[in-house]
This record gives structure tokens, sequence and C-alpha cells, in this order.
């Protein structure tokens, strides 16, 4: 068993590796992590994820960007893909999936990459449709993997309306699905007069609601923890 | 020449040169085709993007029916990506207004980056119908109004024929790589706008869109994609003009650092800032939200607004994209109106 020091020590060093978007780094931190026996799940947390909220502060205060958003977010794949296999289902219960795309005749997908990048870090399963996607896919989609949230980017006016009608048929089909929709033209008035569950208004604050979903996670996390103990 | 009866096409080649106006122009660099427009024809929004005189009539009509002082084309940003090789959908099968996209992508992956400029550039896919759209724009009213083309920048433009998450990560990770892209598509974008200058263009837009700060850093913009943005203003012979949209206040400098004639941005940008900060005698065109102002403000909103752009230090009253098709006729009279009878 690693002892405490080495546990901090390894964690921050996944932590800094999603920070530097070291893919390398990540991938040796997350072997390390795994040889010193530590638990899986604490590694991810406290670790790469942990590290991935530091990266949303930095995309807010302007001092990161878009390409520097991506290859942090490769660092944290490359760890997870490691440690992954080592969670026990059990840890993963608040784990929910979602479907994501952006709508017909709209091929704006950065913000969306974005959002996505947000909901795998939060280990939900993701099913991103990619770009341009034609209404009835969403539906299809959903029907299909039976996921809990279906998440619709949008960012022009004209496309925009598209999502109304995703919204409908997606609550005559299921009315128990969570829609949340997005993107610059989109606004919560908009979100609420379509009967969208979700909404969240601009980069920076699409960035904190997923970041706000990943700390909830872990708070939740943490007290199932200290009721083990 | 007296200022006084000025034509809108004189009172923005004057500009363009320096020379004295009565009053900024009103006008634009980017796609002009309205709802409106399109009834009067007749014409459905799919069907004008691939037939020169459809797209010519579309053109013309914003100023035929609002007095706008331009006739701008195309309306897509998928015209020389198509002319390198990618295929577009133009959903002919939607009565709505959706733009084109690019289908298929050319560049999937790093390796995949040492492309081919084909020699026939100039004849290949809608670029001739392109020459032929400004030829007969030119005739029709082309006495009176300047007519203006636009041309994607570099950046943009790779980002049309390559994975663009790739493209990002590889600015960063590969800078010479993707410079050598970018170099490429810069001559190839000479030889597009060249076409477009040599049918008539009265002046060229270069839209670096992709490269707003709302997806690269300040420091990227200057390093990686100034450079090519230079190489094409060095490359073009007539008029022209750099425009940017989303966050522009901290590039703006080297926005104008490119030889461009004029830069233009959006209503993301703090344009009392970036008139300080250029200079009084650079012409900075701008920045009207095209839709949740000339659209969906009311007519007193865009009144306010262009009075706003004016007072703030604009050399012309220009929109912060492309006229959103269904711009109210209201306000679009409206807007030209607050602009004509405003007094420094
Ligand atoms: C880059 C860009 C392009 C690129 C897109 C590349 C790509 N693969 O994405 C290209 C050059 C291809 C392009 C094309 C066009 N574009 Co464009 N483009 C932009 C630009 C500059 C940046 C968009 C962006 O990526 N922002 C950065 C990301 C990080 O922010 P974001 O997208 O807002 O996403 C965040 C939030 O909105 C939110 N979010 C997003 N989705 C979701 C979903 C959910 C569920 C939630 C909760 C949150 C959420 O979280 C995200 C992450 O933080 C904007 C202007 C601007 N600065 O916004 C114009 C803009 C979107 N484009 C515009 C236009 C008009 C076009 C064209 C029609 C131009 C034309 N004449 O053809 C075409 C459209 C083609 C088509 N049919 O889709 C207009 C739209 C106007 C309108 N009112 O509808 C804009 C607003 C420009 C403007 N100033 O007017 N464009």
């Amino acid at each position: 068993m690693a002892t405490e020091d080495m546990k901090k020590e390894i964690l921050e060093r996944l932590k800094n590796a999603v920070i530097q978007y070291d893919e390398d780094a990540a991938k040796e931190g997350a072997d390390e992590a795994l040889r010193e026996g530590m638990d899986a799940n604490d590694a991810i947390f406290n670790g790469l994820v942990s590290g991935m909220e530091e990266v949303g502060r930095l995309f807010e205060a302007q001092e990161y960007f878009v390409p520097e958003l991506l290859m942090c977010a490769d660092a944290l794949y490359a760890g997870l893909d490691i440690l992954k296999p080592h969670v026990k289902q059990l840890d993963l219960g608040l784990r929910g999936s979602v479907v994501i795309g952006t709508v017909e005749g709209d091929v704006h997908d950065i913000g969306k990459n974005i959002v996505k990048m947000m909901f795998d870090v939060a280990g939900f399963q993701v099913y991103d449709l990619g770009k341009d996607v034609p209404l009835d896919k969403f539906v299809e989609e959903q029907m299909k993997t039976h996921s809990d949230l279906v998440c619709l980017s949008a960012m022009m006016t004209t496309t925009m309306v598209g999502m109304k009608k995703v919204i409908d048929d997606l609550k005559a089909k299921n009315p128990d699905v969570k829609i949340m929709i997005g993107g610059a033209p989109v606004s919560q008035d908009i979100a609420e007069k379509w009967g969208a569950d979700g909404y969240a208004p601009d980069a920076n604050n699409a960035l904190k609601d997923a970041i706000n979903m990943i700390s909830s996670l872990k708070k939740l996390k943490e007290e199932a923890e200290e009721k083990k103990a | 020449m007296p200022v006084h009866s000025l034509t809108s096409r004189e009172r923005v080649l004057r500009l363009f040169t320096g020379d004295e106006i009565d009053r900024p122009p009103c006008f634009s660099g980017m796609g002009n085709v309205t709802a409106e427009g399109l009834k009067k024809f007749g014409y459905k929004f799919a069907a004008v993007h691939s037939d020169a005189k459809m797209m010519a009539d579309s053109a013309a009509s914003s100023y035929k029916l609002f007095g706008f002082e331009c006739a701008v084309v195309p309306f897509d940003l998928c015209v020389e990506a198509e002319a390198l090789g990618c295929e577009i959908n133009v959903y002919s099968h939607v009565e709505d207004i959706l733009y084109p996209t690019i289908k298929t992508k050319l560049i999937n992956t790093e390796d995949e980056m040492d492309i081919q400029i084909p020699s026939d550039l100039a004849g290949r896919g809608r670029v001739p119908m392109m020459k032929e759209v400004i030829k007969l724009l030119k005739n029709d009213i082309g006495h009176d109004v300047a007519i203006g083309a636009h041309v994607l920048g570099p950046f943009t433009l790779a980002g049309q024929i390559m994975e663009l998450n790739t493209l990002l990560k590889l600015s960063f990770k590969k800078p010479d790589k993707v410079g050598k892209l970018l170099g490429m598509l810069a001559d190839a974008l000479i030889v597009i706008a060249g076409e477009y200058e040599a049918a008539g263009a009265d002046y060229i837009t270069v839209r670096e869109m992709g490269a707003t700060s709302d997806v690269l850093s300040p420091r990227v913009f200057k390093s990686l994609i100034l450079p090519y943005l230079t190489k094409i203003f060095s490359g073009l012979k007539g008029h022209n003009v750099l425009h940017i949209c989303g966050k522009t206040n901290d590039i703006a400098v080297f926005m104008l650092e490119s030889g461009a004639r004029a830069i233009s941005v959006d209503q993301k940008n703090d344009i009392a800032e970036t008139r300080k900060k250029i200079g009084e005698k650079a012409l900075l065109f701008g920045n009207y939200d095209p839709y949740n102002i000339l659209v969906s403000g009311s007519q007193d909103q865009v009144r306010e607004t262009m009075k706003g752009c004016l007072d703030n230090g604009v050399s012309a009253v220009w929109p912060g994209c492309d006229i959103w098709p269904t711009v109210p006729p209201e306000n679009f009279h409206a807007m030209m109106d607050e602009v004509k009878k405003y007094r420094r």
C-alpha cells in the first residue's frame, strides 16, 4: 500500500498532467497509481478530474482557449483509459447516459464538443451524434440507448427552431427523458417556452455547469465514502 | 467632386481611398440576401447558391429594396472548399433557410495534411459561376453601388476542409505543419480572390472567423494566423477588409497589422476602445448585431444601435456577420434612414 504522502504526490502529478496537457505524464501517473495499489476512483476524481476543474477555471479566465482545452481533455482521456477498467462498477452508480449533438443544418460543433467532454469527464456514457444531425436521429438514438439525458446544441437562430421539434417528439415518446439545450442564440426563456429541462447560457456557464455536475458528483462520492469509513 | 452628390459606389470607394465623404456608408462585406428579396423573385434559398442569375438578383435586391449601399456575394462559406474538392450540402429538401455546409472533409488526420492545390483552381467548383455573378451585378447596379465579394481566411478555410479538432490541437502542438498548410491555402485564396477582383469586385472581405478569440488565443493569432493573413493582403490588388467576429478586442491591432485596408468586428467588440487603440485614421467597420438588433429589435432599437456605432467611431455602419435573411423591411429602412441623417 502506498503511503499517504506518496498518494498525494501521485494525485498531484495526475492533476498537473491534465493541466499541462501532458498525455505521457497522465499515462505514467495512472500506471503508477495502479502499481501502488491506489483506488482507481480516487485517482480519477482527485487526480484527473480535479485537474480538469482547474482547466475550466483557466478557460474562464481566458488563459486557456479551445485548443488547450482539447489537449487537456486528451491527457485526461489517456489517464482515464488506463484507470477505468479498474473502477469497481459500484462506484459508478451515479453515472448517467446522454445523447448529444448539434441539430440539422448547423455545423458549429466547437461548443458542443466542449460540453460533451465535460460529460465524459463526469463519468457519463456519452453518445455523440456529431453535427448537422437530422432531427429524427435524436429520438431514435435516445430510444435505442435508453439515455437519461438528451443535449441539443444550435449556434444559429435558423437551426435553433429545430430543437423545439426534437423536444416535442422526445417528450411525446418518452416523458421521463431530460432535455438540455444550449448554444449562443438559445436562452433560459426559450428553454422554458419550448419545454426543455435544462439550459446553460454561454461558454463559461456551460463549462461551469458541467464542472458543478462533476463537483457534486465528487461530493456525493465523498459523503458515501465517509459513511463507509 | 462635390461630396454632397455622391453615389453609394463613390461613397464606398472614397472611403477606401481616404477621400472626403459626406457621411459614413451603410454597407457590408458579407452575404446580404434577404427573405424579402427572395420573395420578390420567387426564389428558394437553397436554389440561389448554384445559379448565377438567381444569386445576382438576390444580392442586388438589398440595394433595390432598401438602398443598402453594396451587393455582396456569395451567401455561403463553401466556395473555396468546394474548389479544393469538398462536396457541399445546400439542403434542397428543406423549405426553411439553412446555410450550405461541407459534407466531406479532405483531411481527417495529421498524415493527410500534405495536399496539393489544384493548378486549375480558378476553373473549379463554383469559382467560374462567382465570376459570372460579379459581372451580372456590375452590369445591373455596378454603376451606382459597390460590388463586394468575400473569401475565407486560411485558418477558417483549413477548418472547412479538415477535421477541426485536429486542426485546433495541431495549431498548438505542430504550428510548423499547420503553418505550411495555411501558406498553401493563402496562395489558393489569393488566386480565387484575384479572379473576383478581375471580374470586377470593388472590394474583397477576408473572413477569418475561425481565429476569433472565442476559440484561439491572441498569442496564437499573432504567431500562427497573422503571417498568412499578411500574405493574403499583400497578394490582393484592390480594396480589402479583414473580418473576424466574436471576441476581437485583444487582436484588433494585429488585424490591422495584417495590411488589410480596413478591419471589421462584431457586436462583441468594444468599438470605442478599439478606436482608441488603432487611432483616428484606421478604417474600422462594424458592429451591429445582425440578428438580435436588425432582425428582432424594434425600429427604435435599430436606430439607437446605428447611432451608437457611429458615436463610437466606426468608419462605416456594417453588420457583425451576414445580414440575416429574415430581417423585417421596416427595420432595414430604419437602419438606412438613421445612417443617412446622422451628422457627426
Ligand atoms: C467558428 C464559427 C464558424 C465555423 C464553425 C466551425 C465548427 N466546426 O464549429 C464556420 C466557419 C464553419 C462557420 C460557419 C457559419 N457560421 Co459561424 N461562427 C463561428 C463563431 C466565430 C464561433 C463559434 C464558436 O465555436 N464559439 C466558441 C464556442 C466554445 O462557444 P459556443 O459555441 O457558444 O459554445 C458554448 C456555449 O454556447 C454552450 N453550449 C453550446 N452548445 C451547447 C449545448 C448544451 C446542451 C449546453 C447546455 C450548452 C451548450 O457551451 C459551449 C461551451 O462552453 C461564431 C461567432 C461567435 N464568436 O460566437 C459564428 C456564428 C455562430 N456563425 C454564424 C453564421 C451566420 C455562420 C454561417 C451561416 C455563415 C454563412 N454565411 O454561411 C455558417 C453556417 C454554416 C452552417 N450551416 O452551419 C453566426 C450565427 C448568427 C445567427 N444569429 O444565427 C455567428 C453567431 C456569427 C455572428 N457574429 O453573427 N462558423
